[in-house]
């Protein structure tokens, strides 16, 4: 499987680290999100991707070749600072930067007309891109970034700014292009859509990847979680449970842990709920994405505190 | 989709010109510079056929005047074409009557000698031309002064003649008076041409920042750096804006000289060009490009449209430096050591090297030698200002120091 790898990057602007020893890869047809906080070293790494920056050491490779100039031509790139000529037609854009990646007039023409009329602004294509209302200019940037059939996808913060359709749109564009084999790496703080559109994710703080791995991969905690709804029952019940740990409880609601994942562990918790009064509501705790990345944001910053 | 045929790569010639295109359609062909230009244009021409029609007002196709003398004041006729002569202004002159003439001064005769040529009387229809009234009177005195001489026996042939050479003759130490003469028609174009380069530079100077910032301030350049490089960016904006700068040089030259040589404005300034030219035009273009891949680099550096000026202002002035040494220093002293020296620099050459050329005494060696340094700056220039470039254009904010930019 050809991989887009990230190998060891590391960058400093001055004093600042802004990567450390970054690496992951993305593999071919997979969706890749990259999750951080503002000023992890996102956009630093895609930009390092691109050869707008120079990395200090390290590289990226595609199928095992280093991504140079030729191959980054066959990117799809969508910067973070968003950007097209404002007084170019929106038309004769995108068909100037297919022709600057290497398609041929025809070609490059006709790929304009498709992105324009998948993305909905194919009427706006003889309209200078400044007139665009800053939803369709996003919609038009990110035709430029696919307009000349691209092998790799890497997106910037895709979906800040878009409405829901557009938002529906991009991510049914995203899993076609993975559906056909690319590659596809975006950053987000939209963590739900993240979540729903990703295969893997990878979370960077302070330059450094601090989790990485499939959804499922990441929600898996050492200890199994479960909830447990009950009416009527004597506060503290659950601390009676062997090998449960309450992580919170309101008199009502408990949350605990328990000892590893085997099939059948909840099940003591489970009696000693329904012993204790009138059970409402049973189940696992899955943490969502924002959960982890709030977790995992906050434990690295404790470690770096102690 | 993705198993389809990887596009082809683009040759960097093939960039340079995608982007120079770009840039051509941009700039040139918008609504607000044809316009412009074709405005421009018109007011060229137009104004040209108005400075015509105030040049020829009184000229049918004939003389400035015409003046009838009767036979009685014919004597009067070689002084006065040779009064016309001296003040260029040309006249017909006939032969009439009295009776003959008056009728005519209503219509084509603009005025009537008769009596003694010494002291004439000049019939008007209403009131004398003050310019013709002059050329009478100098023609009547001349000939009252022939006259005299005759009388004294002298030969007024040789008076005249006498007269006419009775003035200081100039002569200068330092320039060789011979030379003066022959330079003219050269040292015109010459000094025309680095000027066109001067006014050519100090607008696409201005246009080639702006379009580096504009890419800076859209922020499009991380997606064509991405693409191209910058080197490739760079090259074809210059020429792109190069091509512009020209055409408008050369269009509106046209509207100056194309209607100018129609209506006869030009005649008189024939002006043999030849390899002057060539050389000329060849120093014109290492000239422009020279000082734009000065603009583009510096241009790099800022940030924000309103900083432009930070950058091109003093550029603009050391623009003029070059321009008034060429004019200046090459005309006072052509082969002094500085001037040589001077003009093998790729910043001076442009400007020195097409003046002293007319002067004379340029070695072959000298010209194909500051040719040569000027070829190899301009690659170099570009290697330097597209690294400034890459640097710069992902600084935002302050200005960059240049040599923040150049370590990187």
């Amino acid at each position: 499987m050809p991989q887009l790898e990230f190998d060891h990057l590391n960058k400093a602007y001055g004093s600042l680290r802004a990567l450390t020893d970054l690496t992951f890869a993305v593999e071919a047809g997979e969706i890749f999100g990259f999750v951080g906080s503002n000023g992890a070293g996102k956009t630093t790494a895609m930009r390092i991707a691109l050869g707008v920056l120079a990395a200090d050491s390290g590289e990226v490779r595609w199928k095992g070749r280093p991504l140079d100039l030729d191959m980054r031509r066959r990117v799809g790139y969508m910067p973070e600072e968003r950007g097209l000529y404002p007084k170019m037609k929106v038309g004769e854009q995108l068909v100037y930067l297919a022709r600057l990646h290497g398609m041929g007039q025809a070609e490059a023409t006709t790929a304009m007309e498709r992105w324009t009329e998948r993305l909905g602004v194919a009427a706006r294509r003889g309209d200078d891109v400044e007139k665009l209302s800053l939803g369709n200019q996003q919609r038009v940037q990110l035709a430029a970034a696919l307009v000349h059939d691209p092998e790799i996808l890497v997106l910037d913060e895709p979906f800040s700014g878009l409405d829901p359709v557009a938002v529906d749109v991009m991510s049914s564009v995203l899993a076609e292009r993975a559906g056909a084999g690319v590659p596809v790496i975006f950053s987000s703080h939209q963590l739900d859509l993240v979540e729903r559109l990703c295969d893997r994710v990878g979370i960077v703080r302070a330059g450094q990847m601090v989790a990485l791995g499939t959804k499922e991969e990441l929600r898996r905690t050492p200890n199994a979680r479960w909830r447990a709804v009950v009416d009527g029952a004597a506060p503290g019940w659950a601390r009676t449970v062997p090998g449960a740990q309450v992580l919170s409880d309101d008199g009502r609601e408990v949350v605990v842990e328990l000892t590893g994942h085997e099939q059948g562990v909840e099940q003591p918790l489970l009696r000693a709920a329904t012993a204790a009064g009138q059970l409402r509501e049973f189940g696992p705790v899955v943490p969502s994405l924002a959960d982890l990345f709030r977790g995992v944001v906050s434990e690295t910053e404790e470690k770096d505190a102690a | 989709m993705s198993q389809q045929t990887p596009t082809s790569r683009n040759s960097t010639f093939a960039n340079i010109s995608m982007v120079a295109r770009r840039e051509v359609r941009a700039r040139f062909f918008t609504k607000s510079n044809l316009i412009s230009l074709a405005i421009m244009l018109v007011v060229l021409v137009v104004g040209i056929f108005v400075l015509d029609y105030f040049a020829n007002r009184d000229d049918d196709g004939a003389a400035d005047f015409t003046v009838a003398v009767e036979s009685s004041a014919a004597e009067l006729e070689p002084q006065l074409v040779a009064a016309g002569a001296a003040t260029g202004t040309s006249l017909d002159i006939e032969v009439l009557s009295r009776d003959e003439a008056e009728p005519r001064l209503a219509d084509d005769l603009d005025a009537f000698l008769g009596g003694d040529p010494a002291r004439p009387e000049m019939l008007v229809e209403e009131q004398a031309d003050q310019q013709l009234l002059a050329l009478v009177t100098s023609a009547v005195q001349a000939h009252v002064l022939a006259t005299q001489v005759t009388e004294l026996g002298g030969d007024p042939q040789e008076f005249t003649e006498a007269l006419a050479g009775a003035a200081p003759q100039v002569a200068s130490v330092a320039a060789d008076e011979d030379d003066t003469e022959q330079f003219g028609p050269q040292y015109l174009v010459a000094v025309v041409a680095i000027s066109l380069l001067l006014f050519a530079l100090i607008g696409g100077g201005s246009l080639i920042a702006m379009g580096v910032v504009e890419e800076k301030t859209s922020r499009v350049v991380e997606i064509l750096l991405a693409t191209i490089r910058p080197s490739e960016l760079l090259a074809g904006k210059i020429l792109g804006i190069g091509i512009v700068s020209l055409a408008q040089v050369v269009i509106l030259g046209a509207g100056a000289v194309v209607p100018a040589s129609v209506t006869g404005l030009l005649e008189g300034f024939e002006i043999d060009l030849g390899g002057t030219v060539l050389l000329v035009l060849l120093w014109f273009l290492l000239g422009f490009a020279i000082f734009s891949l000065l603009f583009g680099g510096f241009a790099a550096l800022i940030s924000r449209q309103e900083e432009i000026g930070a950058v091109t202002t003093p550029l603009m002035f050391l623009l003029f430096v070059p321009y008034y040494l060429a004019m200046f220093m090459v005309t006072a002293n052509p082969d002094s050591t500085v001037v040589r020296v001077l003009s093998q620099i790729p910043f001076f050459s442009p400007f020195m090297m097409p003046v002293r050329n007319v002067f004379g005494g340029v070695e072959a060696w000298e010209m194909l030698l500051a040719i040569g340094i000027a070829l190899l700056t301009v690659p170099l220039l570009v290697w330097i200002a597209a690294r400034v470039y890459r640097r710069g254009v992902l600084h935002t904010g302050g200005r960059m120091k240049l040599t923040d930019a150049l370590r990187g």
